[in-house]
């Protein structure tokens, strides 16, 4: 673990390094010399990082993953590295990094920053929930932001406070909204493991559009005028059925500040329908490339970054295709066949099985304004296949009618993952970690959690293992739910309701547009014991590519549940009007009478009467 | 009812209705039944009872009034507006003022009778010149001494303003070593140059027998020294223009643009400025260029903080930025060799949608950011100059924006060469060209606080040298900048806490909460209190953050 806690230089290794994820290095005979080689070896290895680590400077690079999706579909994942060395002129001196935000780092004491702008619902049978991507880059819709402070406990909710306020300047979003104490909560465990230092917050209606993003890209070096950026092209991220947009930032003494900015896109391929290939049902595969999900090709490399490279992932329902077929996995082969000739061929593993997915690398700094790149993937052979699920697919839902109460249902739905995984052991367990911040206008009552496996009941402590609740306090304090939860393997659905009451609010504090319902943001599934990274075993470390990196960092499998939506009690908003109104008509009863009371002279009028009477008589 | 009977009242004839009953129908009434129609007499006096009832509704309608005012009366904390007129009144009838001392030394190589009444006499002659001088605009009541040193001893004045002069220090003999060191030496005779408070400014007449005629050095600090065989009258001369023109206006002539002519200082109004310095790459993809600010930059730019701490403090910082092209035209003049860019399109030529300069994270709240910015020209474009009205190319290819800062066009070493594409070659500014930019940018600096970049020594009829400071601020035209810095932070804060309070005024219905009246009292204090350091000549500590509180306000 020495070689791990240097950090950003030395995780590049981790692929082989003793004390990475590979397991290939202990699984032999540990006889005598071979330990001292390996010894040896690794005392090499942090030598050679200690002296990579020497030349400090900022780094920049940029990445692109694209990957056909089964239901017709294509993920495009944007990813950005800049990098600043720990340095005395941090904040004040750069080049390449951003200067707002290494302002923001050292203002904020922040250790760790995660923002994300997201529209959209990540599709976790479709698009797959087992993997990196679905993992680290699949987002609640709206915003959500959480962060770590270096700082004493006492200080991190003002500066949590601070922060918004200036993310909210930086971004051009309503992050603002975050600052009030009901609207962020500090999870112990269930979102992250942290010692009270983390503060964790989520917009779920926040709007997002390129206003968003404009601030965005201004943190790029190039922005969006040459290299990757430029495929960004507005008209067409936005009209994907995914759009998530990420920054992470991670800071420390040793490590300086490594910001990570992502943008996750799923988007329909505009091709012309007579380019695809003739099949009866209408369901194939469309052939895409860069021009079709972009309208834009890749001419070169933003001059600044350190590497430029597209990659072109296959899944692993593919591969096993291909294998099956007898062909080789080249860039053409029986089933499909990539428009360029890739400059690499990276092996992909997870944990579970020893192949998985297959990399194509194309390096953009070959191709230039003359001779662009505009990968595509072209299908030879009509071809269905399904990505890795999630152990559970967990979704949440309301129950219950009226104004006044109702309740909130989780349910699981097993994918039968672990029989493919670990056979089929009778009495093992998977364990499920929920972590939900409900605002305090839905009063949950906790003691009224139900849990129901495969339809029948179960007491609480057969399933829950630890549980943790911060509940909510009326216009102070957001409820937050933290849960662990260990299912049987056999199980095949499982349930958790909890009831809750819905409060009111003060007129003033209804948004606008009250009567659209009150969103409660995503609750967030982990599962502790499944972990999504990948491991590349043939890479070369010198390759430094930060995608490649974060894929094999090890990270619990998860997924976001979906937003709800809980109609509140509104008041009658025009009752100000109607008091105004009828206060006024009873003063002016009151007055017209009086006065009519006092002008009127009764008995004379009387006698006035009595003589018409008589004259007309 | 009442209206429909008063209606149709006048539609029968006018005349009296019960004569006319009377002989219309004489069979059916008869006078004694039309009298038992008539209602009883009254018991009362008529009205009374309508009085009283008209009485207690309209008192129970002012009992109800206070209550209706008090329910929508509006909370307006009292400012203080007469207080406010009253500093008003006190500022324009006396602009703040700042009374200093000058002290002339005359160092006398041939003996002299040295006695009072030359001293006197030379006092008074001074004195008289300066009130003929254009009045200076911050310096208030000037205070003249002046002392004569000659080989047989030294007098002073009666009115001795005390600039700490040591008698028999310096002698004209230490010119030989040259100004840089004689300025020095003179510093150290001559002391901090402060007396009760207020300055003093020093100007020594060093007569010598040499034929070259006069020539004037100012030096760094707060005196000056004129130099050569002199009469009296043309010494006294020298004096009152070298302290008028120079110690009290930094050289600003009548009708130029500069320190006290209503300009503000670009300070932020919590006395915070960051200075960002951007190296804009205009098309990376032709070069493009780094640079080492952090260790030439704070070399450089360190003394220049330190000089103008008790004024501002700065903060530093520096980025570089790819992808920055101009907003302005410019045209490839074959004469000149380059493309030229007229004087007309500077107000083009930043480009705010492409130039990310941003406003720092950094400067909080109300402080200001000057930006300097080095713009590399692409290939297309290199070399790129200033071209100034008569025609001539701008000899610092570089202009300033007043509040906004400058920026400065850079081109690179190897774009006369010709190279058609050097295709995204990484290189650095030599510290020599970064030394060199610097320079120019602290010129700026001077000129954005509203000094002159360099004083040019035409101006005065008498050859005139000026010692330049490291610091790029000398210490005279930090206490004109001190001068003026206060007087315009009295009259800025004066100027809002006026207009606020006439605001208030003219709005009726404003809310003005306990906060606000509160600050503006503590403004007032702090205003009234400057003023009084001002008079007493305090200057660097009266009137740094007096305002803040109100123009926060405001």
């Amino acid at each position: 673990m020495a070689a791990h806690s240097r950090g950003h230089p030395a995780m590049r290794e981790r692929g082989f390094s003793p004390a990475g994820t590979s397991p290939y290095w202990w699984i032999r005979p540990c006889a005598g010399p071979i330990l001292f080689l390996s010894l040896l070896f690794l005392f090499l290895f942090t030598a050679a990082a200690a002296s990579a680590a020497a030349p400090e400077e900022e780094k920049f690079t940029e990445e692109l993953l694209l990957r056909p999706l089964p239901d017709r579909k294509a993920l495009a994942h944007f990813h950005f590295r800049s990098s600043a060395p720990p340095a005395a002129s941090v904040g004040r001196h750069h080049h390449i990094f951003p200067k707002a935000i290494s302002q923001l780092v050292k203002k904020y004491h922040i250790s760790e920053l995660e923002l994300s702008f997201t529209q959209g619902r990540w599709n976790y049978e479709q698009w797959g929930g087992f993997d990196p991507m679905s993992t680290n880059n699949a987002k609640p819709p709206g915003v959500e932001l959480w962060a770590v402070f270096d700082l004493p406990l006492s200080e991190i909710d003002a500066t949590w406070k601070n922060l918004t306020h200036t993310l909210s300047g930086l971004f051009c979003a309503s992050i603002n909204f975050l600052e009030s104490s009901t609207a962020f909560s500090a999870p112990r465990w269930g979102f992250k493991l942290n010692e009270g230092n983390l503060r964790y917050g989520a917009l779920p209606r926040e709007a997002v559009c390129t206003e968003n993003l404009t601030p965005w890209l201004k943190l790029l070096p190039c922005r969006d005028k040459a290299g990757i950026a430029f495929l960004l092209y507005r008209p067409s991220i936005y009209k994907g059925y995914y759009h998530s947009q990420k920054l992470k930032l991670r800071s420390s003494q040793s490590l300086g500040i490594i910001l990570d900015q992502t943008l996750t896109v799923v988007l329909q391929p505009n091709t012309v329908s007579g380019e695809q290939l003739h099949s009866n049902h209408g369901q194939l595969q469309p052939n895409w490339s860069m021009r079709h999900l972009f309208n834009r090709k890749l001419s070169g490399k933003c001059l600044v970054s350190k590497s430029s490279r597209v990659f072109i992932e296959v899944d692993k329902s593919i591969v096993d295709n291909v294998n099956k077929s007898g062909s080789d996995l080249s860039w053409s082969n029986e089933l499909f066949v990539l428009s360029n000739s890739p400059d690499k061929l990276i092996k992909g593993q997870n944990h579970v099985e020893i192949q998985s997915s297959f990399l194509y690398v194309y390096d953009a700094s070959n191709y230039t304004e003359e001779k662009p790149l505009d990968v595509g993937i072209t299908w030879k052979l009509p071809l269905v296949w399904t990505c890795t699920p999630s152990p559970f697919h967990a979704s949440r839902f309301l129950m219950g009618s009226g104004n006044e109460r109702g309740s909130i249902a989780l349910s699981f739905m097993s994918t039968n993952l672990h029989k493919q995984i670990s056979g089929s052991p009778t009495d093992c367990s998977i364990k499920a970690v929920i972590f939900q911040v409900v605002p305090w206008y839905v009063k949950v009552y906790y003691h009224s959690l139900e849990i129901f496996i495969d339809g029948s009941r179960k007491t609480v402590s057969e399933v829950v293992d630890k549980i943790h609740v911060i509940p909510s306090e009326d216009k102070l304090l957001p409820g937050t739910l933290e849960m662990l939860l260990r299912f049987p393997c056999s199980m095949q659905s499982g349930t958790l309701t909890l009831d809750f009451d819905k409060g009111f609010l003060h007129i003033d504090e209804y948004p606008p547009d009250a009567n659209q319902g009150f969103d409660i943001p995503s609750a967030l599934v982990s599962f502790p014991e499944f972990s999504s990274a990948r491991s590349y075993p043939e890479i070369d470390p010198v390759l430094g590519s930060p995608l490649l990196e974060y894929f094999q960092e090890d990270s619990v499998v998860k997924s976001y549940t979906e937003v709800l939506l809980v109609p509140l009690t509104t008041p009658d908003f025009s009752m100000p009007y109607n008091v105004i109104t009828f206060t006024c008509t009873v003063l002016a009863l009151y007055f017209g009478s009086l006065l009519n009371a006092l002008r009127r002279r009764i008995g004379e009028e009387e006698r006035e009467l009595k003589k018409t009477e008589l004259v007309s008589m | 009812m009442a209206e429909i009977a008063g209606d149709e009242a006048p539609t029968p004839p006018p005349p009296p209705p019960i004569s006319g009953e009377v002989s219309r129908d004489p069979y059916t009434s008869t006078p004694a039944s039309t009298g038992s129609n008539k209602p009883p007499l009254r018991t009362t006096k008529p009205g009374v009872k309508r009085l009283i009832l008209t009485a207690s509704v309209l008192l129970s309608f002012l009992v109800g009034l206070p209550f209706l005012l008090k329910s929508t009366e509006i909370h307006r904390s009292p400012l203080p507006s007469d207080a406010i007129t009253a500093l008003a009144h006190r500022l324009h009838s006396t602009p703040p003022s700042f009374p200093c001392g000058l002290h002339a030394v005359f160092l006398r190589s041939v003996p002299d009778r040295s006695d009072a009444s030359l001293t006197r006499r030379l006092e008074q002659s001074i004195s008289a010149q300066l009130h003929l001088l254009p009045a200076t605009s911050t310096a208030g009541n000037v205070s003249v001494s002046v002392t004569v040193e000659s080989a047989g001893g030294c007098s002073s004045s009666s009115s001795n303003v005390g600039s700490g002069w040591q008698c028999g220090t310096v002698t004209s003999a230490d010119l030989v070593i040259g100004d840089e060191v004689f300025d020095e030496l003179l510093h150290s005779a001559l002391g901090s140059g402060r007396w009760d408070g207020s300055m003093v400014y020093t100007v020594v007449v060093v007569e010598t027998d040499d034929a070259e005629g006069m020539r004037v050095v100012v030096g760094k600090h707060r005196h000056a020294w004129v130099v050569g065989k002199a009469d009296e009258v043309k010494a006294v001369s020298v004096i009152g223009k070298v302290f008028a023109k120079y110690f009290m206006n930094g050289g600003i002539e009548e009708g130029e643009a500069g320190i006290g002519k209503g300009e503000f200082m670009p300070v932020g109004s919590d006395g915070n400025v960051v200075l960002s310095f951007s190296l804009l790459n205009a098309d990376p993809s032709d070069w493009v260029y780094d640079w080492d600010f952090e260790k030439i930059g704070e070399r450089m730019l360190n003394p220049v903080v330190e000089a103008l701490r008790p004024i501002v403090e700065i903060n530093i910082e520096s980025q570089v930025l790819y992808h920055t092209p101009k907003s302005s035209f410019s045209y490839f003049d074959d004469k000149l060799g380059g493309n030229v860019l007229s004087m007309g399109d500077i107000p083009f030529f930043v480009n705010s949608n492409e130039w990310h300069l941003d406003t720092s994270i950094s400067a909080t709240g109300r402080s200001k950011v000057l930006q300097f910015v080095v713009y590399i020209p692409s290939a297309r474009e290199c070399p790129l100059y200033l071209q100034l009205p008569d025609g001539g190319l701008s000899k610092t290819n570089a202009f300033i924006s007043p509040m906004w800062g400058g920026v400065l066009i850079w081109n690179p070493p190897d774009c006369s060469l010709g190279s058609k594409r050097t295709h995204g070659t990484w290189k650095k500014m030599s510290s020599q060209e970064l030394t060199e930019t610097l320079e120019i940018f602290i010129g700026q600096l001077r000129q954005l606080f509203g000094l002159k970049p360099s004083y040019l020594s035409q101006d005065m009829d008498v050859p005139t040298k000026f010692v330049v400071s490291e610091k790029g601020f000398t210490e005279w035209e930090l206490d004109l900048l001190y001068r003026h810095h206060a007087c315009s932070n009295l009259l800025s804060c004066l100027t809002t806490l006026e207009s606020l309070s006439s605001l208030v005024c003219s709005l009726p219905r404003m809310i003005v909460m306990d906060e606000i009246g509160r600050q503006v009292e503590l403004s007032l204090e702090a205003a009234n209190l400057a003023q009084g350091n001002a008079t007493l000549g305090i200057s660097d500590s009266s009137a740094g953050n007096i305002c803040n509180k109100s123009q926060g306000i405001g």
